[in-house]
């Protein structure tokens, strides 16, 4: 009899049941079953039940005293509806890259932008060679400031990208 | 084998309305739960071989149907006393209801079929 009430409190136990309430289960099955027994009721009889672990698990479970574990099959479920927003999502971005790729600069001179190089500090002529040989259209103001000839701002900025045939405004001191 | 069957079947009618014979055996005064088994069997329902009646004991208390409290018994050790609760009284007549239009309805269908074996 302490057997069966002993293998309870294992499985108790082992299902995170709180040593309190297993406790309480424990001594009210003990004083029960040696109560029955005094009347000749087995154990058999009066539980039903012969597999003690079977029998604690049912009743902790009906009690609401065994924790929620992470279902495997609720969790298995929660990864496919994050693939599936994960999936969706992606498509939606990836559309909506190509209808906005398709309506601006490629449909305007159908070449891809180019980075803008950096002139500042670059001499004059040799600044209107590097735009040309970046396919931009240089134009160059003449401001005071110094070095002479020297481009010394520039827009838009070292490292922008800009469709090709653009236009570079370089500033080139006076002196 | 055909005692067998008829007893699984009297497993299955009980275990739909075991529990309404658990909240009326403490309906007017607690009872520890093998004492419930005895008032049971007072009454003349066994319920040998209907499995525990810890766990649907269990149930009626996370459901809050029963209350409990402990206290001690007749020269024994403290026992865990189940009685019914305000909603579990309210759960019982329901439940008696429900159990008297099932039995009649069913009856009436039986009825006819009951002559007819006794003949």
């Amino acid at each position: 009899m302490t057997a069966f009430v002993e293998e309870c409190r294992q499985e108790w136990k082992r299902l995170g049941v709180p040593n309190l309430l297993a406790e309480e289960m424990a001594t009210e099955l003990e004083s029960d079953l040696a109560e029955a027994e005094a009347d000749g009721v087995s154990a058999a009889e009066m539980l039903g039940e012969s597999d003690p672990r079977r029998f604690a698990a049912t009743w902790a479970g009906e009690r609401g005293l065994v924790s929620e574990r992470p279902q495997p099959g609720r969790s298995r479920k929660r990864f496919w509806i994050v693939l599936a927003a994960v999936l969706v999502l992606g498509f939606v971005l990836g559309f909506s890259a190509l209808v906005f790729l398709a309506t601006t600069g490629a449909h305007t001179t159908g070449a891809p932008p180019t980075p803008v190089p950096l002139f500042v500090g670059v001499k004059k002529h040799q600044a209107v060679v590097l735009a040309r040989a970046n396919s931009l259209d240089p134009a160059v103001i003449r401001v005071p400031g110094r070095p002479r000839g020297v481009v010394i701002a520039q827009a838009p900025a070292a490292g922008a990208r800009v469709r090709r045939g653009s236009t570079v405004l370089l500033r080139v001191g006076r002196g | 084998m055909r005692r067998m069957a008829s007893e699984s079947r009297r497993s299955q009618m009980l275990r739909g309305v075991l529990d309404l014979c658990l909240l009326a055996v403490v309906l007017d005064e607690p009872a520890y739960g093998y004492e419930m088994t005895r008032r049971l069997r007072e009454r003349g329902l066994s319920t040998v071989g209907e499995g525990s009646i810890y766990p649907l004991l269990g149930r009626l208390e996370r459901d809050g149907l029963v209350a409990t409290h402990r206290a001690a018994s007749d020269g024994g050790p403290p026992r865990k006393y189940y009685s019914a609760s305000p909603s579990g009284r309210r759960a019982l007549t329901e439940g008696v209801r429900a159990w008297h239009d099932v039995r009649g309805e069913v009856d009436a269908v039986l009825a006819t079929i009951e002559g007819e074996v006794a003949r």
